[in-house]
C-alpha cells in the first residue's frame, strides 16, 4: 500500500518574520503506522503538520503523499486523503450548526445528501456528541468543540489522520473516548501531543522534535523511557512509567 | 464588558431564529427570497408623498412575524441599529421642501411628509430583509441565490462577510475581556491602549480569518458553498408566492385604504 506513504524530505520552513520554525526534517511514515510527534512548546510541531497538509509550503525540501508531491496543483487530491484536526477548534468550526459543520467536508465532495447524513451522524456518534448536532458551535464548551472538530474530519473518512493535540482540554472520559477512537482508526495517524501517556498507549513510533529539528525517531517504548533524551528536549517520562508517588514502587 | 459578550450572542440570534421549524421556516428559500424581492420592489416604487398607500404593506411583515413566531424585540433592535442612517438620509428634507401640504385640516411642510415616507420605506425594507434572514438562515439563502444563477463570487463574498463579522466580534469580545480583567478599575479602554488594541485586533482577525479559510480548504472547499440539497418547490409554496405577489400588486395599483374608505362611506350613504 505504497499510496498511503507519507514522506518528508529535508523540510525547511521559516515564517515571514524570518523565524526558522522547521529546520531540515526528514522521515517517512508508512501505511497503518501511528506516529506520535512530541516536543516542547514552540518546537515546531504544529508548523510541521501544516507543511504536511500543504497549508504552508516548505522553503526547501518537499512532502510526498504516496508518489505525489504536495504542490498547489495536487492539493485538492491530497486533501481528500488527509484529514487534519487543528490545535484550536475555533479555527475549524464556522458553520451555524454542528451538523452543518460536520457535513461541510462531505458536501464539498458532492456526495448525495443521504450519504452525507449517514456519515455525519456516524461521525457524531463516534465522538459521542450526537445530542449536540443542532447546537451552534460557538456555544459549546472547549471539550465539546474539540469533539465536534474531530467529527468534522472523521466525516470525510480520510486515509491519513493528522491531529494537533487531540486530547488537550478534554475531561478524562472524553479523553478516553478519543483515545479509543484513535486506536480503532486503522489507517495511518500522526498525532502531536503533550499528553505523553496517550502517545505511549496509542503510538508505536515517536518522533521527538527540538527547535525545528528531529532529535530522535524510533519506537515509542524505547524513546519515552529515555529520561536523558526526554529531559534534554523539555519533556519528561510519562507518568505511567514513573515511580508510584504513593508507594514508591518502581515500575517499568 | 459583559454587554459586549451579550451583543455577540445577540448577533447570532438571527442564526438561532432561522433554525426554528414553523410553517414559514419550512417554505423553500427561493420562494421566500422571491417574495421578499417583490415586496422590496413594491415598497420602493411608491411615490415620495404617498404614505397612505404604504400602510397595507405593513400586513406582510406582521404576518411573517406572527406565523414564524419570531420575537419582535431583537429584530426591532436591529432596525434601530440602522435608524441613524435612515434619519441621516431623510432629515434634510423638511428644510429643503417647504411646500405646504394639507393633512386633516392642518398645514404641514411637504418635507416632513417625504421624511416620514423615507422612514417608513426604509423601516419596511430593512424589516423584510431581516425577516428573510431570520426565517431562512444565511446558508440556505446563499443556496437560493445560487439557484438564481447569481455568480459564485458574489454569493461567497456575502457569506464570508457575514461570517467574518462574527469572527471580528469574537476577537473584539475576547480582547476586551482580557483587557478589562487586568484593568478592573477602568470604565472602557484607556486611550493610551487604543492604538495597540486596535492594531492587535486587526492582525488577530486577519490571522483568524486566514486560519478559518485554511480549515475550509482542507475540507475540500473550492469556492462553491454547498448547503445540502434543497427539496423541490411544492405547489402550496408557489401559491404562497403568488398570493403575496398579487397582494403587493393590488396594494400598488389600488390605494387600498381609500378603496375601503369609499366602500364604507358608500354603504353608509
Ligand atoms: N504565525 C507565525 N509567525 C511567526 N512565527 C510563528 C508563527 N507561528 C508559530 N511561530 C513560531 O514558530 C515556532 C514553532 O511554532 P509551532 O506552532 O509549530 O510550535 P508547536 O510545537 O506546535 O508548539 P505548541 O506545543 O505550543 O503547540 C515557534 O517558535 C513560534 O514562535
Ligand atoms: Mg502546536
Amino acid at each position: 500500500m505504497s499510496h498511503h506513504k507519507l514522506e518528508a524530505k529535508d523540510l525547511h520552513y521559516s515564517y515571514p518574520d524570518d523565524h526558522e520554525a522547521v529546520n531540515g526534517m526528514s522521515f517517512c511514515i508508512y501505511h497503518g503506522e501511528s506516529v506520535g510527534i512530541i516536543g516542547a512548546n514552540g518546537a515546531g510541531k504544529s508548523t510541521l503538520l501544516m507543511l504536511l497538509m500543504g497549508v504552508l509550503f516548505p522553503s526547501q525540501g518537499e512532502v510526498c503523499v504516496g508518489d505525489v508531491h504536495v504542490t498547489k496543483k495536487t492539493l485538492s487530491m491530497i486533501r481528500q486523503r488527509l484529514g487534519m484536526v487543528f490545535q484550536d477548534p475555533d479555527d475549524q468550526l464556522f458553520m451555524s450548526t454542528v451538523y452543518d459543520d460536520v457535513a461541510f467536508g462531505p458536501r464539498n465532495y458532492k456526495l448525495d445528501e443521504k450519504e452525507v447524513e449517514k456519515r455525519v451522524l456516524h461521525a457524531l456518534e463516534l465522538v459521542g456528541i450526537l445530542h449536540l448536532k443542532d447546537r451552534a458551535p460557538f456555544k459549546l464548551s472547549g471539550g465539546e468543540k474539540r469533539a465536534a472538530a474531530i467529527a468534522s474530519v472523521l466525516s470525510m473518512q480520510p486515509d491519513i489522520l493528522l491531529m494537533d493535540e487531540p486530547t488537550a482540554a478534554l475531561d478524562p472520559k472524553s479523553r478516553r473516548r478519543v483515545m479509543e477512537l484513535l486506536t480503532s482508526f486503522k489507517h495511518t495517524k500522526i498525532i502531536t501531543s503533550h499528553d505523553l501517556d496517550m502517545i505511549f498507549e496509542i503510538c508505536d513510533r515517536t518522533i521527538v522534535i527540538k527547535n525545528g529539528e528531529i532529535a530522535a525517531d524510533g519506537t515509542t517504548s524505547e524513546i519515552l523511557v529515555n529520561a536523558e533524551l526526554m529531559d534534554k528536549c523539555g519533556l519528561e517520562v510519562p507518568l505511567a512509567l514513573q515511580n508510584c508517588p504513593v508507594c514508591g514502587i518502581k515500575k517499568g | 464588558m459583559s454587554n459586549i459578550m451579550n451583543s455577540l450572542y445577540n448577533m447570532r440570534i438571527l442564526d438561532d431564529l432561522a433554525r426554528k421549524e414553523t410553517a414559514i421556516h419550512k417554505i423553500h428559500p427561493l420562494v421566500k427570497l422571491l417574495t421578499t424581492v417583490s415586496y422590496l420592489t413594491v415598497v420602493v416604487s411608491f411615490g415620495k408623498y404617498d404614505i397612505g398607500g404604504l400602510l397595507p404593506l405593513l400586513i406582510y411583515p406582521s404576518m411573517v412575524f406572527a406565523l414564524a413566531e419570531l420575537p419582535v424585540k431583537p429584530i426591532f433592535m436591529r432596525i434601530l441599529l440602522v435608524s441613524p442612517f435612515m434619519i441621516g438620509i431623510g432629515i434634510l428634507n423638511p428644510f429643503f421642501d417647504h411646500q405646504i401640504y394639507l393633512l386633516g385640516g392642518k398645514e404641514i411642510s411637504r418635507g416632513w411628509i417625504t421624511f416620514l415616507s423615507i422612514l417608513i420605506k426604509s423601516g419596511l425594507t430593512v424589516t423584510a430583509a431581516l425577516l428573510l434572514i431570520a426565517t431562512t438562515g444565511m446558508d440556505r439563502l446563499a443556496g437560493a441565490l445560487r439557484m438564481l444563477k447569481i455568480p459564485r463570487v458574489f454569493v461567497l463574498q456575502l457569506l464570508l462577510t457575514y461570517r467574518y463579522i462574527s469572527v471580528l466580534m469574537e476577537e473584539v469580545a475576547r480582547t476586551l475581556r482580557a483587557y478589562s480583567l487586568r484593568a478592573p478599575e477602568q470604565k472602557g479602554v484607556h486611550r493610551s491602549a487604543w492604538g495597540s488594541l486596535a492594531g492587535q485586533l486587526i492582525l488577530r482577525t486577519f490571522d483568524r480569518a486566514q486560519r478559518i479559510y485554511e480549515a475550509m480548504c482542507l475540507r475540500g472547499f473550492t469556492g462553491e458553498y454547498h448547503t445540502g440539497g434543497f427539496k423541490e418547490i411544492r405547489v402550496w409554496e408557489l401559491a404562497y408566492l403568488a398570493g403575496w405577489v398579487l397582494f403587493f400588486a393590488a396594494a400598488r395599483i389600488y390605494n387600498i385604504p381609500m378603496v375601503i374608505g369609499s366602500l364604507i362611506t358608500g354603504v353608509i350613504r
